[in-house]
């Protein structure tokens, strides 16, 4: 069931939601809450992007096979997360991203946060997650011609996009926190170390064991069955 | 009428967008307490499991955040003492005890939406927005208590043939790493399986439609005209009535006006605990009379 039912309707909409309705929400944000203006913004230009994204896949004609490849990958990334400590969904992201391309890695890392955060609590932060995960599929869908040929590389980009992820959200704690300022943004960062290390680290011993044998089986389903 | 569980999925999304959003960018201590006032009432009137693990994780979480505020921002005029030089105020502990209510509220309105959502309601206003987005979600919902079954065949199997034998920690972890492996290629195929079985009865061709256990009746058209007057009424109602906290706490009298603003938004609020206490009422005399 679609709401908007024509087609050109949608087109429509599609350019409306960036040039319009996210200046548009931002002006809002500022006259209704002016002390609280950076979490409203923040928050609006999140769901909009993501709306944005949603409403891009919706439109494309993705291959029925794509798809269900799309929700296994999910599917593990939710799964792993029960695991103590180890928190794969960046790798699973980064690898979906780098072997069937951005856009999937998009959706596996958004979905996943989202079905995830039902286990783990869902909360306003739910969307930041989504489109910081998906940024990070995106990413390294665009990256994937040098990301393949080189192991380490891989390795090295899914710890650092880790790390980035990390950080990003220690700007949401901030902002939730009411206010931002430099002083709590660094007090945020400091406290967050240890799990900020741990989530590296596990990060990476995941890519390092799993990117290859992962790339071999995504590599020989794209070549057997031609996704 | 119904429990307000039993509403529309999407006039429930919209009620609590709402709701969640006066919470937590009007910065209005009324606001705040009357949202919290009524986010409790509901937490505590839908019972479950794990209510005190709730309440105890909001009070710790409450102190937390409050004390937070008062240590890093030395902003207001009036100091109450002194923490290696740096002024304790208390306007900023006011603020922070504000700002901490404020994300208690949000966290307990957070918790109801996710107990009234199950996966149904969530697939149903994901396909409002996305069918395709949706697709993707209710596979992996289904996929997930699937490959947990699967893990333990695999595993179980890989035990028959001699895998974990040592028991040691190396031979755990290159165990776990096969079993993942062997999982990751059987989803795989059999995804794709599942993909063309989609794509023979005709997945893709021409416009889907679906099942769906929900309709639009009146009491949800009133719901969502509700919640959107209600909102904008008290809103506007208020917008005259501004606290400040910095750098001296000034609390300007509330006219009647702004009171009407805030019954709009208490009625708002407390909808959910007044449409399920008469429901339960009702429910009582009903059942009296046989």
């Amino acid at each position: 069931m679609t709401v908007i039912k024509s087609k050109p309707l949608r087109e429509i909409f599609k350019i409306l939601i960036p040039f319009i309705l996210i200046p548009f929400s931002v002006v809002i944000g500022a006259i209704i809450s002016p002390e609280r203006s950076y979490l409203y913004v923040s928050l609006a230009v999140t769901l909009l992007s993501l709306l944005l994204f949603i409403s891009g896949f919706d439109r494309k004609q993705t291959g029925t096979r794509r798809m269900v490849i799309s929700a296994v990958m999910t599917a593990l990334c939710v799964i792993g997360r029960f695991i103590p400590v180890f928190k794969p969904i960046t790798a699973i992201t980064v690898i979906t991203g780098v072997y069937i391309g951005g856009e999937s890695g998009f959706l596996v890392g958004a979905v996943s946060a989202f079905i995830s955060n039902f286990f783990s609590g869902q909360g306003p932060w739910t969307p930041f997650q989504m489109l910081g995960w998906g940024i990070i599929g995106l990413l390294s869908g665009m990256l994937s011609r040098p990301l393949k040929k080189n192991r380490w590389l891989i390795v090295t980009f899914g710890t650092v996009m880790g790390m980035l992820y990390s950080f990003i959200m220690d700007v949401w704690t901030v902002l939730w926190g009411g206010g931002f300022s430099a002083e709590l943004y660094l007090a945020a960062i400091v406290t967050a170390i240890p799990h900020t290390v741990i989530y590296s680290v596990s990060n990476m011993i995941f890519l390092i064991i799993l990117a290859k044998p992962f790339g071999e089986k995504l590599e020989r389903i794209k070549l057997k069955y031609g996704i | 009428m119904r429990s307000f569980a039993e509403y529309n999925p999407i006039a429930v999304t919209l009620y609590f967008i709402l709701v969640t959003g006066v919470t937590m960018f009007v910065s209005d201590p009324i606001f705040t307490a009357v949202s919290f006032l009524g986010a409790v009432l509901f937490t505590l009137m839908r019972g479950g499991e794990g209510q005190l693990k709730r309440h105890i994780f909001s009070l710790i979480l409450f102190f937390i955040t409050a004390l937070v505020n008062p240590l890093v921002s030395h902003n207001g005029v009036t100091v109450l003492f002194f923490i290696n030089d740096n002024p304790i105020t208390l306007e900023a502990v006011i603020y922070g005890c504000f700002n901490a209510l404020m994300i208690v509220t949000v966290l307990y309105w957070f918790s109801a939406f996710s107990g009234i959502m199950d996966s149904d309601k969530l697939l149903y206003v994901f396909g409002a927005f996305s069918p395709k987005v949706a697709l993707v979600l209710s596979m992996a919902l289904r996929y997930i208590p699937l490959f947990s079954e699967r893990q333990k065949r695999v595993r179980s199997a890989q035990t028959a043939v001699g895998l974990y034998k040592d028991g040691n920690v190396p031979d755990r972890v290159r165990g776990g790493v096969r079993v993942f492996s062997i999982m990751t290629t059987w989803a795989l195929e059999k995804g794709i399986v599942t993909a063309d079985s989609m794509s023979a009865r005709g997945y893709g061709q021409g416009r889907r439609s679906r099942f769906t256990p929900f309709r639009f009746y009146f009491c949800d058209f009133l719901l969502i005209i509700i919640s959107v007057i209600a909102t904008a009424v008290s809103v506007w109602l208020t917008a005259d009535h501004k606290f400040v906290f910095y750098p001296a706490l000034q609390f300007p009298s509330v006219t009647v006006t702004n009171l009407l603003g805030y019954a709009a938004y208490g009625t708002l609020v407390l909808f959910p605990v007044i449409n399920d206490l008469k429901e339960e009422i009702r429910w009582r005399y009903l059942r009296s009379k046989i």
